[in-house]
């Protein structure tokens, strides 16, 4: 009965996942199974073990199960131990020596490498900004002997005209008392300059009439 | 590798009796097993013998590995019943209780009637055949 329900209740126990071509192990009965009629009104008997039997056993036990714990800790640290100093563990760290060694020297060619790159690159951008610098030095000078030059033009124009100097001042206050000068003027509708604040058409004859020409 | 299914989960691995041998005559590897795998299923490794038959000497014959059993030990392993006894009887570690309840047990009850008979030979014949 059965012979394949094992597999086809939902009972995990009986089946196993990898195949094997041995007999099948009986674990317990699958569960949607119905009791049997010879067990359905059993009433099992309760084994009566006396006090003092409980006990001793209880004793037993609690010894038993203190000194595996301590062992199975021992044992355990042992297995560290020996993981520590162990040949296993010997040939591990001589070969990681070893690779750090090796990958060392790998760091160091490397440095090499990039430093002689480094020098290539820092020479040239040093020529770079040498020749930079000389560019903007001679272009500095040739300006301040422009700008030299442009001074002492407007120097020599400022010059040339007429100063008004400690020694000429009393002269030039005579000149000026002696010869004022008036801005006023007129326009005529034809282009004729009347200047003077006090003069009049009248007084100006025909032919000594000024045309305004641009000056 | 004994088990060709992968586990990401950690599953418990124990030290216990696998039954080989032949219809009436039980002859147990001890053996280092995943809990969940069967009695029959993938083995990591084996760790001993047990030969329930007694022998012509009247011997009940046991292998141990005993490094190897450190070993589990140390990685965790769990023991079943008959395997710790073996090995408290063995001296490896203490006797489990389970020896001595047996022993004043058997002791207690009046002796099984047998259809065959003890063989005599260097062990002295069982008093209480119960075993």
């Amino acid at each position: 009965m059965f012979g394949s329900s094992g597999s086809r209740v939902l009972n995990v126990i009986n089946i196993s996942y990898l195949q094997s071509r041995s007999k099948r192990v009986w674990v317990r009965k699958p569960l949607g199974s119905p009791m049997a009629k010879s067990k359905i009104f059993r009433i099992t008997p309760k084994p009566v073990i006396p006090e003092d039997e409980k006990a001793e056993m209880k004793r037993l036990f609690d010894n038993y199960k203190n000194s595996m714990k301590s062992l199975r800790q021992y044992f355990f640290e042992q297995s560290l131990k020996q993981a520590e100093s162990g040949e296993v563990a010997q040939m591990k760290h001589r070969l990681e020596d070893q690779e750090h060694e090796r990958l060392m020297e790998e760091n160091l060619l490397e440095n090499e490498k990039t430093a002689m790159l480094r020098e290539e690159r820092l020479k040239i951008q040093a020529e770079k900004t040498q020749k930079n610098v000389l560019a903007s030095l001679i272009k500095k000078e040739r300006e301040a002997k422009q700008h030299e030059i442009q001074i002492e033009d407007f120097l020599t124009k400022q010059m040339s005209t007429p100063f008004i100097k400690p020694e000429n001042i009393e002269k030039a206050i005579e000149d000026a008392l002696a010869n004022p000068v008036n801005f006023n003027f007129a326009l005529d509708l034809d282009g004729y300059v009347y200047r003077g604040k006090e003069t009049s058409i009248d007084m100006i004859p025909e032919e000594k009439r000024e045309r305004l020409n641009s000056n | 590798m004994a088990s060709a299914v992968s586990t990401f989960t950690k599953i418990g691995k124990v030290i216990r009796l696998n039954r080989h041998g032949c219809t009436n005559r039980p002859f147990y590897h001890i053996v280092v097993q995943n809990t969940k795998d069967n009695q029959d299923g993938p083995v990591i490794e084996q760790v001993g013998s047990f030969d329930a038959m007694p022998n012509n000497k009247n011997e009940k014959l046991v292998a141990l590995n005993f490094e190897r059993i450190q070993y589990w030990l140390a990685q965790g392993a769990g023991l079943s019943d008959p395997v710790a006894q073996l090995l408290g009887l063995s001296g490896f570690l203490p006797n489990h209780p389970r020896t001595l309840i047996q022993a004043w047990k058997n002791r207690r009850e009046p002796p099984r009637e047998r259809k065959i008979e003890a063989i005599k030979g260097i062990a002295p014949p069982l008093d209480n055949p119960k075993l």
